[in-house]
């Protein structure tokens, strides 16, 4: 199937729909504009955090602009409030930067961890795929991964900062339970590809990491 | 358009018009195998060193060029290869009168653009030909994933012992969670002995990780050491091809069976595919993988089976790199591996590539669990498939080395690694596995039949097990002491494997006797009708009687 206007539409509404049908989802794609570009502030190079109730979380360079939403269309202006109130119902603050070095999903949540106060990052990328990190484990280890970019849902975001918070709390929480869609890759798997070719254009290593806050 | 046509309205709604269709972009390279950007064939060589290589002038070479021309390319053989018309190589790849032997006497001294440029003469068939005849071990193998979505272990053992008891040589499973991992792969090393004795068991997670559970003796080899195409999608993972090199020579060092993971589509599902088409970043991969002397690959595009499936001749694309890597005489796990459609016909097409001519490894693996239990995010075919093979297998008869099995023989395996893995958790200090724990692993379906687990305080006894030093014989001990002898023989003939080395030759299984079958004992030797390997005699028996086929005798 081409990706057509059409199958993006119903893509929505399915999700949507989903989203609708689960009371507890906080946030309504419905509600959000999901064109809107995210307002990101730069603030200059991201230093190194002695909080240890913080949290930070890292996104790539073209996250909240190009593109403004997940594979499943949750705007990212959502994602990053329900990672924030995640963090928040659980005492802890959230801090962004955006690191123009990487677009590897891992190695942007290990270097969340490294400037975290608590030890404790979150790595996300624009269509949505997400890891827990710590900064002493191995750059490809994580605490928790989500891989399956088209399953990870406004309120696993949400979960995802919750649990990065208690772990950054020196908790053992329950994972974020695992979920696996076999059909995802024949559905989104080309698209991912198309979507991540755009998503390293705007990787700029002059740039490193800088510390953003939205306005 | 205002009126439907009722023919297209039932199309739309066929399962493959669920797929992701992408057309070909070649400035980043979403283009299987035909890119105007890959490079044309050549080669110079001074003074016994390769000084261009596909046009390129080795000032000029990047870090994968210059691994290539040094480690893979054989200059004795260089110039005599170069030369040959890549038409009339391809016919000599599918010539009976040519053997196996001597084209992989030419091929190191083919360089990537040349292999590439003799693949794209073949279509399908021809390949299919290409690897009946090249591929290293004459006995075709399998492999299955063994995971679930709750990492639960007496599950895992249970579908273990049932995936060895029907065949596969081979069982990998990987994580939901990250740190379950040891124990991930203790319920395999028992589950799969318990089905067979002389299974290979692997854990694929991260690189550190996958290497310590094999140094302890809880995995029998690794297999998911990824390498790349281009240098920035290498430099992204950490890693050179140095670097995976000495990774491989860690595993050889303590005898442990290894081979590296490539596939088409890595590259550009990454973003840096510099404009080359999947094919030929693949092949690069593959002379990777021959320069760091390591014995075999698992390909097939394989988790980023998607990309080339979207794209046209993508599935032909993944069949060339497969017979690529027999080319260069290494052993082949060649795929099958993934979802990558929502059709039957498509998914059963893209499988014939690989079943019908044989490979080391049909499938890497066949979902020896429900697919929404693969936590390689799903395979082509899954345990609900199981009876569909086993009819395959007889009506052609072909074999992609499963059995035909009884429910009652199934239940008492499924049992017997449940209970084995209950008295090893008891021993090593692990959550205890419950009596209802095993009953349910016992009969069930997948992960769902299962109750929940204290996952925290599993987690919490991992990290204590990582910490106490604890190996494969404290495994081997618990066994024993709880009665399962013979299993407790089988994980110490597992452990043993690794003094005597013997699996570490090319495309080595372990036969239920501790027989090592690699190529160098069972060497295909295919040139043609009446050689090579053949489904026949007591093989064949065996597999014709699928318990559901009816005896005249019974009527």
């Amino acid at each position: 199937m081409k990706l057509t206007e059409e199958m993006l539409r119903q893509i929505i509404t399915e999700v949507v729909g989903q989203m609708a049908g689960g009371a507890a989802a906080p946030a309504s794609a419905a509600a959000v504009d999901t064109d809107k570009p995210l307002d990101f502030i730069e603030k200059g190079p991201a230093q190194a955090g002695s909080n240890p109730k913080e949290v930070v979380i890292a996104v790539p360079p073209g996250f909240g602009t190009t593109p403004t939403k997940t594979i499943i269309d949750i705007p990212h202006s959502v994602v990053l409030a329900e990672v924030a109130a995640g963090i928040e119902e659980e005492g802890l603050t959230a801090r962004f930067v955006r690191n123009y070095q990487t677009a590897d999903v891992a190695f942007l949540a290990h270097s969340a961890a490294q400037l975290s106060g608590s030890g404790v990052g979150i790595g996300i990328l624009s269509r949505g795929t997400s890891v827990i990190h710590q900064k002493d484990l191995a750059p490809l280890q994580n605490l928790e991964l989500f891989p399956q970019a088209p399953l990870v849902e406004a309120e696993t975001f949400r979960a995802i900062g919750k649990n990065a918070a208690k772990y950054a709390k020196g908790e053992n929480p329950n994972p974020v339970p695992v979920k696996n869609d076999p059909m995802a890759r024949p559905r989104y798997q080309g698209l991912a590809a198309l979507l991540h070719n755009k998503e390293v254009q705007f990787l700029d290593p002059q740039k490193k990491i800088l510390e953003v806050v939205q306005g | 358009m205002q009126k439907r046509q009722k023919r297209f309205e039932v199309l739309e709604q066929r399962a493959v018009n669920k797929d992701g269709f992408i057309k070909e972009w070649d400035e980043v390279g979403l283009v299987a195998m035909d890119s105007p950007y890959d490079p044309k064939p050549g080669l110079k060589i001074e003074n016994g060193k390769v000084v261009e290589m596909d046009g390129i002038p080795c000032a000029e070479f990047d870090m994968i060029d210059t691994f290539i021309a040094n480690h893979c390319i054989d200059v004795n053989v260089a110039a005599e290869a170069m030369a040959i018309d890549s038409l009339e190589f391809a016919k000599k790849l599918v010539d009976i009168n040519v053997s196996g032997a001597e084209i992989k006497r030419l091929v190191p001294g083919l360089t990537p653009a040349k292999i590439l440029d003799v693949l794209k003469k073949m279509n399908v068939v021809e390949l299919m030909m290409a690897m009946q005849k090249l591929r290293c071990r004459k006995t075709p193998a399998n492999q299955a994933h063994i995971t679930n979505v709750k990492d639960t272990p007496a599950l895992l053992a249970a579908d273990a012992a049932e995936g060895s008891y029907r065949g596969f040589q081979e069982l990998e499973t990987t994580v939901g969670i990250a740190r379950y991992a040891p124990m991930n792969a203790i319920a395999l090393l028992i589950g799969g002995q318990v089905g067979c004795r002389g299974t290979l068991t692997q854990c694929a997670v991260e690189e550190a990780m996958e290497l310590q559970m094999g140094m302890k003796g809880l995995t029998a080899y690794a297999e998911t050491v990824s390498v790349y195409g281009t240098d920035q999608v290498f430099v992204d993972g950490d890693d050179t091809p140095w670097s995976k090199a000495f990774l491989a020579s860690a595993y050889a060092s303590r005898g442990i069976k290894m081979r590296f993971t490539s596939g088409t589509g890595s590259e550009v599902q990454m973003g840096y595919a510099n404009k080359k088409s999947m094919l030929y970043l693949e092949i690069k991969c593959i002379m990777i993988t021959k320069g760091a002397g390591v014995q075999g690959l698992q390909n097939g595009s394989i988790s980023c089976i998607g990309v080339p499936g979207a794209v046209p001749g993508g599935i032909r694309a993944v069949l060339a790199e497969n017979v690529a890597t027999v080319l260069l005489d290494l052993e082949v796990a060649s795929g099958n591996d993934q979802t990558f459609t929502h059709s039957p016909i498509r998914n059963t097409a893209r499988m014939l590539m690989q079943f019908l001519p044989g490979t080391d490894y049909v499938f890497s693996g066949y979902s020896g669990v429900p697919n929404y239990d693969n936590m390689f995010a799903g395979s082509t075919h899954d345990s609900d498939d199981f009876d569909d093979m086993l009819v395959l297998q007889r009506d052609l008869q072909c074999d992609m080395a499963l059995r035909p099995v009884t429910e009652e023989q199934i239940i008492a395996v499924r049992n017997k690694a449940a209970r084995a893995m209950q008295a090893v958790f008891q021993e090593v200090g692990f959550p205890a596995i419950t009596d209802e724990e095993v009953e349910a692993a016992t009969y069930a379906h997948g992960s769902k039949d299962m109750p929940d687990r204290n996952q925290p305080e599993d987690l919490r006894a991992i990290e204590e097990f990582l910490k106490s030093g604890k190996t494969g014989l404290d495994i081997v001990r618990a066994l024993h002491k709880h009665g399962f002898q013979d299993v407790a023989e089988s994980v110490l003939g597992m452990l043993k494997q690794k003094v005597s080395g013997d699996y570490l030759h090319t495309s080595a299984i372990v036969d239920e006797n501790f027989n090592v079958k690699s190529a160098i004992n069972d060497r295909n030797d295919y040139m043609g009708p009446g050689t090579g390997y053949r489904l026949e005699g007591e093989r064949w028996e065996l597999l014709k009687n699928i318990p559901q086929a009816i005896s005249p005798e019974d009527i």
